[in-house]
């Protein structure tokens, strides 16, 4: 006992050099969203979060747990770039964060994350995770962001936990997203999926049934058109570079609150008449880099919008009603950025009073066409 | 999101000026020395002021513009942010006024970007930056004038051959360094260049080319790997004065020997890692070690382990009982080792002998 006493001696001693009080912070910054649900005491800044006995029957029990190479402070583990193959098995249990990337991970198995019931975010990106156990993520109950970014994984992973806020698969396989992939996800807000080989035919109907998710970006992937099953909630929809042709009608009917449209680096060659009145909130479209002849219309109702991209399309003229609209007062924020540089049209054939709705002077940039 | 929903909706609000009408060419002459202008750079959005660059996600001062091919900083970054995410896109350098709005950024990931060159004064504005991770860029030095707030550096997988004392010296908070998989020499690394870091606790150099133990660590270091190297031997010099080391990762390097007296430089070292070396006997100094509790010893050339190697001499003095020491895979048979080798190991399960194939 006098040994043990001793050793818990040794263990605070040399945490102190760890205990700064600005070692909140961090915990401070990824954290902060979840104080909101959980008011669990947090006193506990030393080295090695535990300093009682924990799991007796590992071999390492006397020893503060935290795996050999990782740093473990204020419940957030640091095991990044260690060249590791699996998830280290003596993670402290009332860990917060983990961070695994970039790694040699090759699978998330299933007892990986046992205990691990305050997990809250988990960063796994940059490993070679091609399998996740569909039973990985029981145990972490309380997860809200999970990284999982520049990996091998062909879909979706199955019953990932429905408490995520957040989930980031960019640059993996992912071909097809399940029906149920989502499932459940209330409180998922952000989707970042891009540079995945994903299509339209991938994206099974009903997939996004009752999720509310902001932000959803899919750039780099295989889209022909623009998917007409997200959720409704959004509020910011990127699909840059991807190979859609076109806008239609009733690709907005859905998405009424829409405040961010990026489409640029794709090969749209017409915007559907009265595409843009269903999206009546909108602030910002970016279609550079597309096959555009003309401005699309609907821009003069739209209220809001302050940002069009339109730079390396192929318009060759400016109708002087395309951006603004003619009565006053109708537009309730001003144009602050109006790209048109590189496409044919020639400034000195643009009417002045094309731009008679813009916020300053440095808010249009027309430039001279190329050869 | 409730508050970043408020921001969002709040902003069109803000930005709808009342309309001024102004000179309608003056844009137009703004423009005429942009011919050079490359076609595909975005356009610069002035008088738009700090909102969350577009793509990018704003929340609770959390800026993540992480994985959108972004070749620079994006411009007008709200002067609140506290974190920004800046990993896995194409940003080749970082200009002198990139974060100048930034008073109040702790955290900057700037992690596999193709980053080689940093200005000398792109770090002045940020006062309060406490982590900075560089890691998988390309760069050939960290740079000089990092904030001297900063706790934790990552400069992992870069090309780094040099490390210099003028660049850590006043970096009196850093508690991690990282510096891990850089092309890295002993001969590159400035005598003492890491003493400048009074509170340096953890330092990682792994698979890097060093032959040896680097000189001049500072004594609050409580953790040190090094493992993947080229260190052919422990000197006991080069462990004097880290009385706080609690970790030792020595690992996959090509060690035969290790001086006597090495650990008796070492004392409160608890775990050290030996594994995938060169040994041949197990190093002196662990059976009079009071605290040391893990030992790997595997994958070496071990022939032979003596009464007297673990544990010591007649009363047990030690303070902590082993709880891993592994010795497999290497020429020892086990039946050639007396039990009473262990006779200070209360757990069996504790030593992984194994068979020496």
């Amino acid at each position: 006992m006098k040994e043990y006493t001793l050793l818990l001696f040794l263990a605070l001693c040399s945490a102190k050099s760890l205990t700064g009080p600005s070692y909140f912070t961090l915990k401070n910054m990824m954290l902060q969203d979840m104080e909101e649900d959980e008011e669990d005491d947090d006193d506990d800044n030393s080295l090695f979060p535990t300093t009682e006995p924990i799991i007796p029957l590992i071999p390492f029990d006397l020893f503060p747990t935290c795996p050999f190479g990782c740093q473990c402070y204020v419940r957030v583990v640091h095991c990044s770039d260690l060249g590791l193959t699996s998830i280290p098995r003596n993670i402290p249990p009332d860990t917060r964060m983990i961070d695994l990337q970039n790694n040699k991970i090759k699978e998330v198995k299933e007892n990986d994350l046992q205990g691990l019931v305050s997990l809250y975010a988990l960063a796994l990106n940059n490993n070679k995770i091609s399998k996740i156990h569909p039973k990985a993520f029981l145990p972490t109950k309380k997860l809200r962001r999970l990284y999982l970014s520049h990996n091998q994984l062909t879909e979706i992973p199955t019953n990932l936990p429905t408490t995520l806020a957040e989930l980031r698969i960019h640059a993996n396989k992912v071909k097809k997203i399940h029906k149920d992939a989502f499932k459940g996800m209330k409180s998922l807000h952000v989707l970042e999926m891009s540079a995945n080989p994903l299509n339209n035919d991938g994206i099974e109907p009903g997939a996004f049934e009752g999720v509310n998710i902001y932000h959803i970006r899919i750039a780099e992937a295989k889209l022909t058109s623009i998917p007409k099953g997200l959720p409704s909630s959004l509020l910011e929809l990127h699909l840059d570079d991807n190979k859609i042709t076109a806008v239609e009608v009733e690709d907005f009917n859905r998405y009424k609150d829409l405040q961010r449209l990026g489409l640029g680096n794709n090969k749209i060659k017409d915007v559907e008449n009265g595409s843009f009145a269903n999206i009546p909130s909108i602030r910002e479209i970016h279609l550079e880099r597309n096959k555009l002849k003309k401005v699309p219309p609907g821009l003069p109702d739209l209220k809001y919008l302050q940002v069009v991209f339109l730079h390396s399309n192929h318009i060759a003229k400016l109708g002087v009603n395309d951006f603004c609209p003619t009565g006053r007062r109708k537009k309730k924020a001003l144009y602050s950025g109006i790209s048109l540089f590189n496409n044919p049209v020639k400034y000195w054939e643009v009417q002045p009073s094309t731009f008679r709705c813009i916020l300053g002077r440095n808010s249009v940039q027309l430039g001279n066409f190329l050869k | 999101m409730r508050l970043a929903l408020l921001f969002i909706l709040l902003l069109p609000v803000c930005l709808a000026k009342p309309f001024h009408q102004m000179g309608l060419f003056d844009f137009m002459l703004e423009d005429e020395g942009s011919a050079d202008m490359a076609p595909t750079d975005d356009p610069v959005i002035s008088g738009f002021g700090p909102v969350c660059p577009f793509r990018c996600q704003c929340h609770l001062r959390v800026v993540q513009c992480s994985d959108l091919g972004l070749e620079r900083v994006p411009k007008d970054l709200p002067p609140d942010t506290t974190l920004l995410d800046l990993q896995n896109n194409k940003i080749t350098e970082i200009k002198e006024g990139d974060f100048k709005n930034l008073k109040n950024l702790h955290a900057l990931i700037l992690v596999n970007n193709k980053i080689s060159k940093i200005s000398p004064a792109a770090f002045a504005p940020l006062k309060k930056l406490e982590r900075l991770y560089l890691s998988k860029n390309n760069l050939k030095e960290l740079p000089e004038n990092m904030p001297k707030s900063l706790q934790e550096i990552r400069a992992h997988e870069n090309e780094i051959s040099k490390l210099r004392k003028a660049v850590f010296n006043g970096l009196n908070q850093v508690i991690v360094l990282e510096l891990g998989t850089n092309p890295l020499k002993s001969s590159g690394i400035e005598n003492g260049a890491f003493q400048g870091m009074k509170r340096l606790s953890y330092i990682r150099i792994a698979d890097t080319n060093i032959t040896s133990i680097p000189k001049g660590l500072p004594p609050s270091l409580t953790e040190l790997h090094l493992d993947g190297n080229k260190i052919s031997k422990i000197d006991a010099e080069g462990l004097s004065g880290l009385t706080n080391l609690a970790k030792l990762g020595l690992s996959f390097n090509s060690i035969s020997s290790v001086e006597n007296g090495s650990l008796n430089n070492v004392p409160h070292l608890r775990e050290l890692h030996l594994n995938n070396n060169e040994l041949v006997r197990v190093p002196s100094g662990l059976g009079e070690h009071k605290y040391i509790q893990v030992v790997y010893l595997h994958n070496n050339k071990i022939a032979s382990v003596g009464i007297n190697d673990f544990c010591p001499l007649g009363y047990n003095t030690k303070k902590a009982t082993y709880s891993g020491v592994s010795l497999f895979s290497n020429p020892v048979q086990y039946w050639e080792i007396q039990p009473s080798a262990f006779r200070c190991i209360h757990e069996r399960s504790a030593i992984q002998i194994g068979n020496y194939k």
